[in-house]
């Protein structure tokens, strides 16, 4: 895991080479930076011709260095980004950061984990990237501890001198499951305990391409990307499923399955009444899709659960329809449902607009509510 | 649950093919008139799997095929149309990772790129000097 990179001394302090060079020497080729340029440039919703731009900055920029924290999560973040396949270009990210602590994959363990965490830390004070996976216990800090610091001690000290935070997964950026009511640990998100620019990359699991696009994004223009009302990059959550779904054609006739095995479900109607939460979920699913782009949950035949927004476990039910949730304004998208009105974008619009009052209703966290008012 | 592929989604016409052509159309003739480039990410489109053989049939397939073997396979190919090209690239399991068609002269990842150039020439610089059996004076002899 840790940096080798550093092949230099600069006025005592480590001075590493671009990636360009480091990677030539195991045989990567400026061609392969460019393949991977055109597969960032697509992913990010970028124009083709941004692949070069992308390629020349990934080539001059330096190896990331990278702190994960995990907190009360499952695993199924890191799960999702380092998926088992074989050498391609998708994992080429992996050479362009170095992954310096991280609890499930590093070897080390006990304080020369640790160890590891506070040389990373202190070799690239100001520059290095958090990324967090689960959210944070703040109600007590014995629920959770790391080599014997509290989870809100772990994350402060170490974001304290960071570039910048990412939180990966819903539960780091809004709280998901364990904030989820009653929320018995007191679980917050990673934005309510820092002051550094935080990017959240949600989803259960985020799609594996939405993080390690924002970590290319990061490295290519050292900066960050375009985000939205929620601190999400809009290259990603910019677009509901509902609206770039291959399913919407049924919704605007009014074809709906009504339960899981009946004709509509069958011929691929819309999901709506059977509990997709696709009208009010931003994500990528329905274009990058999962597993090497071969399905997502519609596809399969199953409504979205609504996993990348905020409360989602707290929505009401995974096969109610959004129109029995407790916002009444929910209702009108009910209504064109039932009368099978062709009114699909502006119904989408509507349940968006009054998405931030289902959030409150359902004991969203309070960076939500914040941005709500 | 009852997996329901929908047929639309891979056998619907929707016309979207047509609009891409007339995209490329507009492209190709900029760069008859000045050399401008230009390329359609193909990936971003909700093309049906129906729209993607309606395109590909239209364009055809022209003089040059190429394939790369670089971090997974990708193909590139000119269509019946010179200056329009066709990029596919391959990632994990064969799965295309992003795909555009581009009208260019040439795509910049046919192009030797200029770092390679170089680390190339030194490559074969010290291979000529630790290799005497290769070196051009050793073999006069």
């Amino acid at each position: 895991m840790a940096d080798n990179n550093r092949n230099s001394q600069l006025h005592g302090k480590p001075v590493s080479r671009t990636l360009g060079e480091a990677l030539a020497e195991r045989g990567v080729s400026r061609r392969s930076f460019l393949k991977f340029a055109s597969y960032t440039a697509s992913i990010l919703a970028l124009p083709p011709t941004a692949a070069t731009a992308i390629a020349e900055g990934l080539a001059t920029a330096r190896r990331q260095s990278v702190i994960w924290l995990s907190f009360q999560e499952c695993t199924g973040c890191t799960e999702s980004i380092t998926r088992a396949s074989s050498p391609s270009i998708e994992d080429l990210i992996f050479d362009f950061i170095s992954l310096d602590y991280h609890h499930t994959l590093q070897n080390a363990a006990g304080d020369a984990a640790e160890h590891a965490r506070m040389q990373a830390m202190e070799e690239n004070k100001g520059e290095y990237l958090v990324v967090v996976d689960g959210s944070i216990p703040a109600g007590n800090n014995g629920y959770s501890t790391i080599a014997g610091m509290s989870n809100v001690e772990m994350f402060e000290e170490t974001a304290e001198h960071a570039k910048a935070v990412i939180a990966v997964g819903t539960c780091a950026a809004f709280g998901g499951i364990p904030a989820a009511r009653p929320n018995p640990t007191g679980a917050v998100p990673v934005s309510e305990l820092t002051d550094k620019p935080v990017i959240n990359i949600s989803g259960c699991p985020p799609i594996p391409e939405a993080m390690t696009g924002t970590i290319a994004y990061l490295l290519s223009f050292a900066g960050i990307p375009e985000l939205d009302h929620l601190g999400r990059p809009q290259a990603f959550f910019g677009e509901a499923i509902h609206d770039r779904c291959y399913r919407r054609p049924f919704y605007e006739k009014g074809m709906f399955a009504k339960s899981f095995d009946d004709q509509g479900a069958r011929q691929g109607w819309c999901l709506y009444e059977v509990g997709c939460k696709g009208p009010v979920t931003y994500n990528a699913c329905a274009t990058l899709k999962w597993n090497q782009g071969v399905s997502f949950p519609i596809q399969s035949g199953h409504g979205c659960l609504g996993c990348s927004e905020p409360g989602f476990w707290d929505f009401g039910g995974f096969y109610k329809p959004l129109a029995t949730g407790k916002d009444d304004t929910l209702k009108y998208a009910a209504g064109a449902a039932v009368a099978g009105a062709a009114i699909g974008a502006a119904s989408a619009v509507s349940v968006r607009s009054k998405r931030k009052k289902l959030l409150e209703a359902n004991a969203a966290p309070q960076a939500i509510k914040e941005e709500a008012e | 649950m009852t997996n329901a592929a929908a047929p639309c989604q891979t056998e619907n016409v929707t016309g979207m093919a047509r609009s891409v052509l007339s995209e490329i159309s507009g492209m190709l003739q900029a760069l008859a008139n000045n050399e401008t480039a230009g390329s359609v990410d193909l990936r971003s489109l909700p093309l049906t799997q129906a729209d993607r053989r309606q395109l590909e049939d239209a364009l055809g397939r022209g003089e040059v095929a190429v394939e790369l073997e670089l971090a997974g396979r990708s193909s590139i190919w000119e269509t019946r149309y010179a200056g329009v090209w066709w990029i596919r690239h391959r990632g994990a399991q064969e799965k295309v990772s992003s795909e555009e068609i581009s009208v260019c002269r040439v795509p910049d990842i046919l192009t030797s790129q200029p770092a390679d150039i170089t680390a190339a020439a030194l490559r074969l610089q010290q291979e000529l000097s630790q290799n005497p059996s290769i070196h051009p004076e050793a073999s006069d002899g």
